[in-house]
């Protein structure tokens, strides 16, 4: 298959919308030819592979695809296009000044086709437009930032003309913020990373003020916090924001992502109107749970690392290693933060804590 | 808190020469060839093969003597001072031996023991309280292991291991009216000259990584190697793999949990896809993993026994490697600077490098060294200056 044909089938294969049943041999019959295509045209793909002594004409099955960890994107442009090409690139914030991995795209139609289908049927709902406050700059602000894009795209094809974003280029005036959000007089998506949140929820807290945000309003939070804000559990943010913004649980999503990814997953809450903590998985992807050193799936039931297919990453590799600890669940997954084990059981210095800066100053 | 309490009357039934006697008894017992006290912590650490933690500790505690421990407390303490009646020990990472000295030299100070273990090594702080009463039972009610925070307010001073932020947090919570000591994250390098024999070399390098398992900040995070004649670093780096393939044998890695496999498997694939750098590693297994790097760059440091070799033109470039890790920079471990060793020495302290030792001897510190430039035991008490009439 050339990589138009593969990128047709996963625009159907998107277009059948999230909900559509996994079709296990249709996966198969575009992720292996994608593995082909991302071998032939990725040079830095077919060195991890030779470098871990796998052979991608052996594969028979998707399971088979060799995962690229996602740190590797600090080091290798995985492109399997001419760099001229590049209409866009994503890039990693960072978790500290450390390298940051990069994902370029020479096409956003698949991009933007997997965004638009999961926030819609995630975090949009029913309604064709809604007001939007986002926590977090615009793409325009902010043109490396995955986070940024999406929102900006999710404003662009289901926002409202007075939606809004809460945070600029210099950062954010959270006076201003939380005159918005308490003049608000209809529901509202309130979008934004959850560093911003906490943020804000800090905000009122020191003004000793609570919101009471309109009925339905939704909100959606991700990306983690970075050392940009005091660190919660995805459990705390979203009992504070129901306490201080009068959101209920049953309307609070949190979504997972990464900027070398295509594809988001969500949990069904604002779906299915039940507290979900399970990210679901769109048919257009696949995840598995593993050993990452032998990228074999652990027990089901098990923690691991969580492995990701998306056949939406045509352009650079579909089959990523994250960072991050996960464990199956019904119909999906559950994520568990980023895996952070030199820290945790030694006394070295773990790469990400100090070598950033140094890193950085050497190169 | 009642505990506190009970610790500093204990301490008040002890004088110096039983404290010294005990510990050295005690560490006798942890170093004889069939210490039962060893074979159990092997058996019961869960972090490091057993093999791993027989020799680290056998090794380490060699020199633990009842002479030694008595000459650096007359070294250290010879003059009149105050010693904390309790001393909080909080102590962080999975390293016994680490967690040993740290218990063995408030005690040696004088002070009574209030020990909150590691999360990741509860048992060692256990087992030598344990042991230290059944050498002195006496001398083992100066010492207890705990978990509540409180002895952070309670005790007379503090000595606190962990992260940066860790240590910021609790030097705050101390404050400046009680004695604290904090020793935060740091890391190491092994540094090897143009006059290494790259086999020898290789396997004490391999010693330093392996003992426990790169894990420590005595672990070398590099090896940076003076690559004249041309192709020594790349010779070294083969060598090395074929000690840590050796060394597999007899001081097996222990396991690592996803996390830090995770960690590996991104050195790992880092490394391969990285312009320039060349990548042996243990044949399907992630025992080891030895990363030949361009010259030049500065990858990210080493851990679960992946070492990057780095090779500089010269002894100045290597200075120029070591100089932006500052504070942070622990010891060096050196091989093969022949006359040079000097001018290594001034670049290792101008970057901030408290120790210089012998590459092989990297996890062997002796008990009175100046663990991150700090004192073994003056930074514990408060001096009085006695000036004459």
């Amino acid at each position: 298959m050339t990589r138009a044909e593969i990128e047709r089938e996963v625009l159907g294969l998107i277009a059948g919308g999230v909900s559509a049943p996994p079709d296990d041999r249709r996966f198969e019959t575009l992720a292996l030819p994608l593995l082909r295509l991302q071998v032939e045209q990725g040079a830095a793909y077919r060195k991890l592979c030779a470098a871990f002594g796998r052979d991608p004409r052996a594969v028979r099955s998707w399971r088979e695809i060799p995962a690229v960890p996602t740190g590797a994107f600090k080091e290798a442009r995985f492109a399997i296009f001419p760099p001229e090409a590049t209409v866009r690139t994503f890039r990693s914030s960072g978790t500290t000044a450390d390298l940051r991995g990069a994902l370029e795209l020479d096409d956003l139609s698949l991009y933007d086709a997997s965004l638009e289908e999961t926030f819609r049927t995630f975090v949009v709902g029913d309604a064709p437009r809604r007001r939007f406050l986002v926590l977090a700059p615009s793409s325009a602000d902010a043109p490396d930032s995955s986070l940024s894009y999406m929102f900006s795209r999710a404003v662009e094809r289901m926002g409202t003309g007075d939606s809004e974003f809460l945070v600029g280029a210099r950062g954010w005036d959270p006076e201003r913020a939380i005159e918005t959000l308490a003049a608000a007089r209809e529901s509202v998506v309130l979008a934004g990373t959850a560093f911003a949140f906490v943020h804000l929820l800090d905000q009122l807290e020191a003004r000793g003020e609570k919101l009471a945000l309109p009925e339905g309003t939704r909100v959606m939070e991700t990306g983690g916090f970075k050392g940009r804000s005091r660190e919660l559990t995805r459990d705390e943010l979203h009992a504070q924001i129901a306490e201080k913004l009068g959101v209920p649980r049953t309307r609070i999503v949190n979504q997972y992502g990464m900027c070398e990814l295509a594809s988001q997953f969500y949990e069904s809450t604002l779906r299915d109107g039940v507290p979900s903590d399970v990210k679901q998985i769109p048919p257009w992807v696949r995840v598995r749970i593993v050993n990452p050193v032998t990228q074999a799936d652990v027990p089901h039931g098990e923690r691991g690392i969580i492995l990701v297919h998306d056949l939406a990453n045509v352009g650079s590799v579909a089959a990523l290693l994250t960072a991050d600890v996960g464990q199956l669940a019904d119909g999906g997954f559950r994520v568990f933060g980023r895996a952070r084990g030199a820290e945790a059981r030694g006394c070295s210095l773990a790469a990400d804590a100090l070598l950033g800066a140094v890193t950085r100053g050497a190169r | 808190m009642r505990e506190l309490v009970e610790l500093a009357a204990a301490r008040e039934a002890l004088d110096p020469s039983r404290v010294i006697r005990a510990l050295a008894e005690t560490f006798a017992r942890w170093r004889a060839p069939q210490s039962h006290e060893r074979a159990r912590l092997a058996r019961e650490h869960g972090v490091y093969s057993a093999p791993v933690v027989e020799r680290g500790v056998r090794l380490a505690l060699a020199g633990w003597t009842e002479e030694s421990l008595r000459a650096l407390r007359e070294r250290e303490l010879s003059e009149p001072c105050w010693v904390p009646p309790v001393t909080a020990v909080w102590l962080a990472g999975s390293i016994p031996t680490a967690a040993l000295s740290a218990l063995a030299l408030p005690l040696l100070a004088g002070s009574a023991v209030y020990a909150k273990p590691a999360s990741a090594d509860p048992v060692s702080p256990r087992l030598f309280a344990q042991s230290l009463s059944e050498t002195d039972p006496a001398v083992g009610a100066a010492l207890l292991a705990g978990t509540d925070a409180k002895a952070l307010d309670d005790a007379d001073a503090v000595v606190a291991h962990g992260s940066d932020s860790t240590i910021a947090t609790l030097r705050a919570r101390v404050g400046a009216a009680r004695p604290f000591v904090g020793y935060g994250h740091k890391l190491s390098v092994a540094a090897l000259g143009p006059a290494i024999e790259p086999l020898v070399a290789a396997r004490r390098l391999a010693l330093d990584v392996g003992l426990w398992d790169g894990r420590g900040c005595l672990s070398p995070a590099w090896a940076l190697v003076v690559d004249s004649p041309r192709g020594r670093a790349a010779e070294l780096a083969r060598s090395l793999a074929s000690a840590f393939e050796e060394l597999e044998d007899e001081l097996p890695r222990g396991s690592l949990d996803p996390a830090e496999a995770s960690d590996l498997v991104e050195l790992r694939a880092r490394a391969a896809v990285r312009e320039g750098t060349r990548l042996e590693m243990a044949a399907g297994a992630s025992t080891w993993t030895v990363a030949l790097e361009a010259s030049e760059v500065r990858p990210p440091p080493g851990t679960f026994r992946f070492l990057s070799i780095v090779p500089v033109p010269d002894v100045e470039s290597l200075g120029a490697f070591l100089a932006p890790l500052g504070p942070h920079l622990s010891c060096v471990g050196h091989a093969g600077f022949g006359a040079e060793r000097g001018r290594l020495a001034e670049l290792c302290a101008a970057a901030g490098a408290s120790r210089l030792c012998p590459l092989g001897r990297m996890q062997l510190p002796p008990l009175d060294w100046n663990h991150d430039g700090q004192p073994p035991l003056r930074g514990l008490v408060r001096w009085l200056d006695v000036e004459s009439d």
